[in-house]
């Protein structure tokens, strides 16, 4: 069986429609983003917003194939590398039990889609998850997906869960919980990993923090995730210390968002 | 026979034909029983799904281009979702021509629990007609406004099976359930 499989060739049936890149960012009316758009200044997302049940439906349909898509990284990152020569067994251990995580995540996703009345692949696929698991050196990886993508995903979850309690939905709130309990420890187990295995190499540690902080510009359209009380999605400061953030680390990620939104609105 | 014209007669952003568009108005205002000319304004710059009545004799109707949008594939035009979002605003206005809902505030004037209810109302209907859906989707939206409660999700059913309630009987449903 071939290493590192291509983003584009990942399966899924007929009700999924893949969008690209090149198609959501070229889109005139600005990129999809926390089920709303970029293009406008998105509001908070709280179930008082006129659109607030939709966006929230849209989003949590993202998280779903956010989902399915994880399960595949961490699926892969057991198979690409080599015990001894590119992982220590621990790492694949760990990516094994994220599986384990992601697939349940999945069966809750599609549970609250159910819940919320969205059929799966009602909205389009971003592969953008995914294709920051295809990076060949597993450092790089775990950075990019377990850091940053996991780490907008407790930003993500959060978000849902006030959500969730803010519209006294018990199913939404205790769901996005549970799974935000998961998070926190995927992001953390990016965090030891990358320590662990760049201990000695100072080069690597600064290449995988850069491919982290692209990541994380990727998924910053016009800063909406940001720690400001307007900002669509809430950086969630807690619980990425819980998960081996550092105090800069979460400051440069605040001040990435804030700058991103005076360039969108300037 | 309805007769149907779109602003603007063609598009830059979204690749949506005027001419299919005015088509599934048609259909849709002729399975409601609405023989006269139908005005549609879109903002084809806005991917979100916001929809009004701007004038209710002579019909016009404005929307975002994101309501007549196929969510499933972006900037492409979706018949399903078009005609949930025509047949809605066209509904509400035959409820307002039926003199059932002669005491119903001006639509600047309700507050959400009350288009949640009366969406609820019409879709249920439309439904029943083959055009559009989503019962779970509405539940949800529902629920967001009304309450996560067993009492809510009867004055659901009650508004979704109804076939001719008035704007009484809709306030009073949805007033019934609200969380205190």
């Amino acid at each position: 069986m071939r290493k590192i499989f291509p983003a584009e060739e990942l399966a899924r049936d007929a009700r999924f429609i893949r969008q690209t890149n090149e198609q959501r960012l070229g889109d005139p009316r600005g990129a999809r983003v926390a089920g709303g758009n970029s293009g406008d200044r998105l509001a908070k997302l709280t179930p008082e917003l006129a659109n607030g049940p939709d966006r929230a439906r849209a989003l949590m349909h993202g998280i779903f194939v956010g989902e399915i898509q994880a399960l595949e990284g961490a699926g892969r990152t057991c198979w690409d590398f080599e015990v001894g020569e590119d992982v220590p067994l621990a790492l694949k251990l760990d990516m094994a039990r994220q599986c384990w995580d992601e697939a349940r995540h999945c069966e809750i996703s599609v549970s609250l889609a159910e819940h919320m009345g969205t059929e799966l692949g009602e909205f389009a696929e971003n592969g953008l998850l995914y294709e920051a698991a295809c990076n060949p050196d597993p450092v790089l990886r775990l950075t990019g997906v377990n850091r940053a993508l996991e780490g907008l995903a407790i930003d993500v979850f959060n978000t849902m869960k006030e959500f969730g309690n803010l519209a006294g939905d018990p199913v939404l709130e205790f769901c996005e919980d549970w799974m935000l309990a998961d998070e926190v420890t995927h992001v953390k187990m990016g965090s030891d990993w990358l320590r662990r295995l760049t201990e000695n190499d100072k080069e690597r540690l600064d290449k995988a923090l850069e491919f982290q902080k692209i990541v994380d510009r990727l998924f910053s359209f016009n800063g909406f995730r940001g720690e400001d009380d307007d900002s669509p999605i809430q950086l969630t400061r807690r619980f990425r210390e819980l998960a081996g953030f550092s105090d800069d680390e979460i400051d440069e990620i605040a001040d990435m968002s804030r700058d991103a939104r005076v360039e969108a609105a300037s | 026979m309805t007769q149907v014209s779109v602003a603007p007669e063609s598009f830059e952003m979204v690749f949506y034909d005027a001419a299919v568009i005015g088509e599934v108005v048609a259909e849709v205002a002729e399975r409601l029983g609405l023989e006269e000319t139908i005005k549609l304004e879109i903002d084809e710059g806005s991917p979100l799904g916001r929809s009004k009545v701007t004038s209710y004799d002579p019909i016009e109707l404005w929307v975002d281009g994101g309501a007549l949008e196929n969510t499933k594939r972006p900037r492409q035009f979706g018949t399903a979702r078009t005609k949930d979002t025509v047949g809605r605003l066209l509904l509400r206005i035959l409820d307002r021509r039926s003199g059932r809902f002669d005491d119903t505030p001006a639509d600047d004037d309700l507050d959400l629990m009350q288009f949640a209810a009366w969406d609820v109302h019409c879709v249920g209907r439309l439904e029943r007609l083959g055009i559009g859906g989503q019962r779970q989707r509405r539940l949800y939206q529902f629920r967001n406004r009304h309450g996560f409660t067993d009492l809510a999700d009867s004055a659901f059913e009650k508004l979704w099976e109804s076939s001719e309630l008035s704007w009484t009987e809709i306030e009073r449903i949805s007033e019934g359930c609200r969380i205190s």
